[in-house]
Order: C-alpha cells, then structure tokens, then sequence
C-alpha cells in the first residue's frame, strides 16, 4: 500500500527526476545538475519505500489488519482553494503564453506554488486524524518558505505602490505627501509603542487597510501614468544619454557610481561675466590652467553665473578606431552638463586614462557659445 | 625567606621589560623618528606631543602611584570590612575638575596645532601624490607658481621619491587610485589618508637637504608592508638642477652601446604597455604612450623617465644604489647632500643584485596578486608587476637600458 507519508516522498522523487532530465535537455549534458538530482531522486524514492514498509511509523509492517484502519489509511481531507488557485494560475499560464512573457512568468511561479502547497495539504491533511495536528504539520513544513516569501512581496508590493505614486505626483506634491506620510508613520508607530496594550488585532487591521489603500491607490497612480516630464523624457529619448549633441537635456551617463566621487569636487568651473576659470583645493585665485590625476576618478562642478544657458563641455582627446583597409573612425572623448540656467551648478564625473602629451589636441574644458572660454586640462 | 623570594620574583621580570624598553631608545638607525621633526610642520606637532607626552606622563605615574599605594595600604590583612559610604561631593568635584583643567590645557594648543597644520593658503608649491598598490606616484603640474617660480614647464612624473625645495611650503594633493592608503614621512609631518576619488591635502616642509624616510600606515593589501615612500630635500639650487634634468630631452643610448640599445627595444616590446619613458619613440617614430590603464587594476605604473636619478624602485622598497654608495648617499652632510644625490646610479653603484631579481622575478619579491591564472576578479589586470619570463641575457639588456635612463 503506498500510505499518505510515502505518497509525498514518491511525489517529491518523481518531480526531482523530472528536473534532472529537464537540467539534462537544457544544459547538453550537464553532469553536475543531472547527477545531484538523480541522487535526490534515489535518496527520495528511498524514503518513500521505507514510509510504505513501516506505513509512515503508524502500524508494524506486518500487522495487515491495522494497515486498513490506521490513521496514515484514513482520508481526512479538509477543505482547500489550493486547486482554485491551481486552475487560476494555469489560465495565467495560458493568457501569458499568448499575450505576455511577464504574465507567463509570474503565472508559471503561481502554478508550482499552488500545486506545492496542494500536494503538502492533501499530504498533511491525512497525517493523522487529528485536524488541529495535521494543520500544525503543514505549518512546520511551509511557514520557513511561506513567511519570507509572504513578506518579500508584500514588501514589493509596498514599493512598488510608492514608486506608482512617486512616478506620477509632481516632484513637489510628492515632497508633501510622503513627509505627511512618514509622519503618520512615525505617529502611529510611536502610539504602538507607548500604548503596550494595543489589541494585536487593531494593529493588524490597520496595517491591512493601510497595505490595502496603499496598492489601491499605487495602482490607481500607475493606471494614470507617470508625469508629464518624465512621460516627455521618455518619449525624446532623454534616458539614451545623448549628453554632449546638440539636442541634449541629460547628462550623467558616466556615472563614477562612487559617493566619495562625487563628495569631492577636482575643480569648480565658473562661467561669470563672460570670463570662464577654475578654482581647485591647493591652488589660490582664478585658474586657467587646471590639472587632474591621470586615471581617477574627477568630479568637475559647473556653475553657470551668467544671464543666459549654457553647458560645459570637457574634452579629453580622441581615441582612433583602425577600421581596416585604410579607414579609420575618430570618437572624441568628451563629457558635459546639460544646459544649466543662471546661478545653476552640475557636475560631471570623468576618468582619464592617458597624460595630455597623449593627445595631438589640448584637453580643455570649454563652454560653447562663450567666445574663448576655455580652460586647459593638463594630465600628468 | 618567603617575603624576599616573592620581591625577587616580582622584580626581575620589570627589570627584564625595563631594560627592553631602555635599551629600544638606544636604537641609532631610526629614519622614521616622530621625535626628530625635520621640518616646520612635524616641530609643530613635536612642540604639541612633548608637553602633551610630560603631562601624561606625569598623570600616569601620580595615578599608578595611587593604585599601587591602595593595593599596598588597603591589602586584606584579616581586617574588619570598613565603614561603607556614599558619596564625597568635595572629593568627587576635585577629581572631575582637575581632568577638566587637564584636558582644556592639552585641547587648547591642540585645536591650535591642527589649524595651522591644515592651512593651504600660504603654500608656494603644489605637488600631486597618488596612492596605488604597492607604490607612490608624484606628478608635478606646470600650472601657477609650479611654472612660474619654479621652473616647471612641462609636468613631472616621478614615483617612489618625492622631490621637494628647502624652506618652501610645499602643498601636496593626495588622493589614491585603488583602496585606501595613508601617506607618512614622520620627520616632516603627520599622516593623512589617501582616498579614491577624494584630494586630501597635506603641508610638507624640510628644513634641511637630505633624505626623509617614510611607510604607508593605512593596511592596504599583500604588499603593504612594502609601500614605502622618500622625501628628498634639496637646495633651491640643487632643487633647480633637479627640475632641469627631469626635463631634459630623452636619447636613445648611443649606437656604441649595443647592450643598452638591445635593452631599449626590449623595454618597448615588453615594458612599455605599462612604463612610461617620455620621449621614447616606437619602431615607427610616434611617441610611445603606455597604456596602464589596459593592464592594471588601478591604472597606472610607475613612469619610469629618468629612473636613474632616484634612489630606490619597486615602491621605494629597494634601492637602487649599493649599500655603501646608499650610505654615502643618506649620511652626507646637508651642505654635500644635493651633489651626491644629483648624481644619481651610476654603474658603479648600481644595486644590480635587487634590480636583476626584480626583473627576474617580480611577484617574488614583493607580493603582487600577479598569478595570471588567478586574475579572473579583476578582468585580467594585475595589481603589480608579473614575472616576464625573461632570460637572464635579456635581463643585463634591461639593466643596461635602464643605467641609461638620467
């Protein structure tokens, strides 16, 4: 007889040696995977035969009279949704093959998700005839996977509301709403806190609506669409970093990813009444000759104190691509800042490899428009 | 009996650390001295640390005193538990003023000290310093009083040794390439960390010519042990002589030389990916430009144009000079030392024992993460220089090529 313990660890074995001869099909033979796997399976089987042998621990092997009547032979199946939720995620599965890869996706985790939590509740609900027993069973076995995974996404489901809503409030509004919120926040946790006595229950209940108002309105937000700007931005290819041509906007592509980078300015650029110069730590006055250390990382601040636009460009030589049959391509080395209005500042973080002499042209820092505005660059 | 034995017992182990301590003092060759500033800078932190170190000194011996008073005076002899009380209000005020007092007379000239130490705007030379395993790279900028004043018409780049004029207050902008390090001459002033993608500055002023040693003291990798660093000061004179040299056109070693010239061909197929020698042309006539960037994780190696007229190699680990020229070199009197230094390697002095097994064997010598099988992390680059595999024919060519570079 295969009893309830046997069942899952026969079910187990069998969806283990499934996944080594997919590993198999998918890797060309991968040997690592398929030989693990098949020992999982082995290992599981094993375990099944063992949970038959003894009847899952319940009846000596050879009293054949109780096998019919112990609790591991008894059905006591409870009621579950598990199966309604298998057939959701299989109709996700299929709309996701037809419409979406994203709905496939998320559809295929429902599905094993479902049809685990399925086969661990038919396998706990005939446990034992005890149903409070069978139920703290199932526990042991999914709570250390469903609790993390519970939280995971009700934490993803948190930020993403938050970023919907970011999205789509202007910079302003947002500024105010999340200050209010993360004072009600701080509120209600200081309240939790001072009042020990607070119901577990209130508490819960709060968090729910909040949970529940906070993804109503996240995708409310997101159904509306992000603001204009970043809706504008996108559609003129702002986020492609077109930096230094002449319809640029953005600027930043080369990001040093490095705080201390951009904590730390190499040299302040100044534009003012038509003259451009430099100020850096170590050097005193107006500078018209800068110098960066070859090969770090240097943050250039651009402040711009004249009445109309302008950017900064930085130029640092030009590398010679040999096409091959006599043809060469030229990409100048250059960084900039976005058009920056009067009294505005931005910087640009940039490397350069090679020292000056390196280069046939000056390195130089430039703001165009501005006639002889320029800085010389000199690298060591 | 007893007594006199446990008095023994206790004495001759502070006798023993009592000796060890005396007998440290004694210590003559000691180039990284706190104790014997060279410079406005470092006598500015010796006037500061000396009171400081008396009166800690001082407090030490009155509070050990008093325990060791307690522990004797109040010893269990068998007596009865004495009074217990709470609280002395007069005793207790005493003793949180008399700190208070303490520590407002060693703040005071302490907040003054790092003030002064931190002041930029009096300095007449700016100098770069960056930091990367295992070595450090100076650049010399022909920008404002650098060009000026001192003759700085193209900038230098030199590694290992820092060059700098007597007397003159002297700026140093230093940040690092990789991880961070800690940049230190004792004799001339304090530490201060070098951090990628940050310019720390530091104020450096010898006050004699001569040579000032120094070490990394912020633990940086394998090799740290072995990123050292020299001041070198010079006479304004010499310092002009100095400048003049490192910007003297390079030349090719003569024809007569045939090892030499064998030795240059070799340095561009094999060093000079990573070695800058400004000037140097390759086989086509263009300038040669190494390419550090390509090979090593931090991106540079030390520029070797004119690596004969230093003292040392391999961050300042070995030198470059025998042991008796070296001596010759360290040991001169201030009025000699600029001649003697100026003279640079010559073949005489040459440590070709240090230089062969660097050539020989880098890795080995100094530890450099330098397994190319093991460089996987870091995209193929290495954080030092590999084993080149070079025979030991080809190595006497490099060596003669290298004697040339002054």
């Amino acid at each position: 007889m295969i009893t309830t313990g046997s069942k899952f660890l026969y079910g187990l074995g069998s969806a283990t040696s499934i996944a080594a001869i997919l590993w198999f099909i998918a890797n060309d033979g991968g040997s690592i995977g398929v030989v693990s796997l098949a020992f999982l399976a082995v290992a599981l089987f094993f375990m099944g035969a063992i949970a038959s042998f003894v009847r899952d621990g319940h009846v000596l092997s050879t009293d054949t009279d109780a096998h019919a009547s112990s609790n591991a032979a008894q059905r006591n199946v409870g009621r579950s949704w598990f199966p309604v939720g298998t057939a959701f995620s299989a109709g996700m599965v299929a709309v996701g093959l037809v419409s979406s890869p994203g709905i496939f996706k998320v559809g295929i985790c429902l599905l094993f998700a479902m049809l685990g939590q399925w086969l661990i509740k038919n396998w706990s609900d005939r446990a034992s005839s005890d149903a409070a027993y069978n139920e703290k069973v199932r526990a042991w076995v999914v709570h250390p996977l469903e609790i993390p995974v519970g939280g995971a996404i009700v934490l993803a489901i948190i930020v993403l509301s938050f970023s919907r809503i970011m999205l789509s409030l202007s910079k302003e509004s947002g500024l105010i709403v999340f200050s209010v919120m993360a004072a009600l926040v701080l509120t209600f946790g200081s309240m939790v806190s001072v009042r020990r006595g607070a119901s577990r229950r209130v508490i819960g209940a709060v968090a729910g609506v909040v949970l529940v108002a906070l993804s109503g309105t996240g995708i409310a937000f997101a159904l509306d669409g992000e603001r204009h700007e970043l809706v504008e931005a996108a559609a003129e290819d702002h986020f492609a970093h077109r930096a230094c041509g002449e319809e640029a906007e953005e600027t930043d592509e080369d990001a040093a990813r490095s705080v201390s980078a951009k904590s730390s300015v190499a040299a302040t650029v100044i534009l003012r009444d038509g003259r451009l110069f430099a100020e850096m730590d170590g050097w005193n006055g107006e500078l018209t000759s800068i110098t960066l250390q070859r090969s770090n990382p240097s943050t250039i601040l651009f402040v711009n104190e004249d009445d109309h636009e302008h950017r900064m460009v930085v130029e640092y030589g030009k590398i010679v691509e040999d096409l091959g049959g006599g043809v060469s391509k030229d990409t100048v080395l250059e960084a900039c800042t976005s058009l920056i209005t009067k009294g505005g500042t931005q910087a640009v973080s940039i490397v350069i490899p090679k020292p000056s002499f390196a280069s046939e042209e000056p390195y130089s820092i430039t703001v165009p428009g501005v006639e002889g505005a320029s800085i010389e660059i000199q690298v060591p | 009996m007893k007594s006199s034995r446990r008095w023994s017992n206790i004495i001759k182990p502070v006798l023993a650390v009592s000796s060890l301590i005396a007998v440290a003092g004694c210590a003559k060759d000691a180039p990284q001295d706190t104790w014997q500033p060279a410079g406005p800078n470092a006598k500015m932190i010796d006037d500061l640390q000396r009171p400081i170190f008396y009166i800690a000194g001082i407090v030490g011996v009155i509070v050990f005193a008093a325990v060791a008073w307690a522990i004797f005076r109040f010893r269990d002899r068998g007596q009865a538990m004495p009074e217990q009380t709470h609280g002395k209000p007069a005793l207790e005020i005493t003793l949180t003023v008399i700190p208070v007092l303490i520590l407002i007379g060693v703040g005071v000239p302490t907040v003054g000290t790092i003030f002064d130490l931190a002041k930029t705007d009096d300095t007449e030379m700016t100098i770069n310093v960056t930091g990367q395993q295992w070595w450090w790279e100076y650049d010399y900028p022909a920008v404002g009083d650098n060009a000026e004043v001192y003759g700085i018409s193209d900038p230098i780049v030199t590694s290992g040794q820092l060059v700098i004029p007597e007397d003159t207050k002297v700026l140093l902008r230093v940040t690092s390439r990789d991880v961070i390090h800690s940049y230190w001459i004792p004799k001339l002033n304090g530490k201060k960390d070098s951090v990628p993608g940050r310019v720390h500055l530091l104020r450096m002023e010898g006050s004699e010519p001569g040579i000032y040693a120094g070490q990394c003291t912020e633990f940086c990798g394998l090799s740290h042990a072995y990123m050292r660093m020299e001041a070198v000061v010079l006479s304004k004179a010499d310092y002009a002589t100095w400048v003049a040299n490192q910007l003297e056109a390079y030349n090719s070693p003569s024809a007569d030389n045939v090892l030499a010239v064998e030795g240059e061909k070799l340095f561009l197929q094999q060093c000079a990916r990573c070695h800058q020698v400004n000037g140097l042309l390759n086989a086509d006539g263009t300038p040669n430009v190494a390419a550090p960037d390509q090979y090593v994780v931090s991106g540079a190696a030390p520029n070797l144009t004119n690596l004969m007229t230093r003292n040392t190699f391999a961050g300042a680990s070995w030198d470059l000079l025998t042991p008796e020229c070296r001596d010759d070199v360290w040991n001169a009197t201030p009025a000699e030392f600029g001649e003697k230094y100026l003279a640079g390697v010559s073949e005489d002095c040459l440590n070709q024992k240090d230089l062969r097994e660097w050539l020989r064997n880098a890795p080995e010598k100094k530890p450099m993460y330098a397994d190319p099988t093991k460089l996987t992390e870091t995209g193929g680059k290495y954080r030092g220089m590999p084993a080149l595999g070079l025979t030991e024919d080809q190595i006497s060519a490099l060596v003669a090529y290298l004697l040339e570079l002054k």
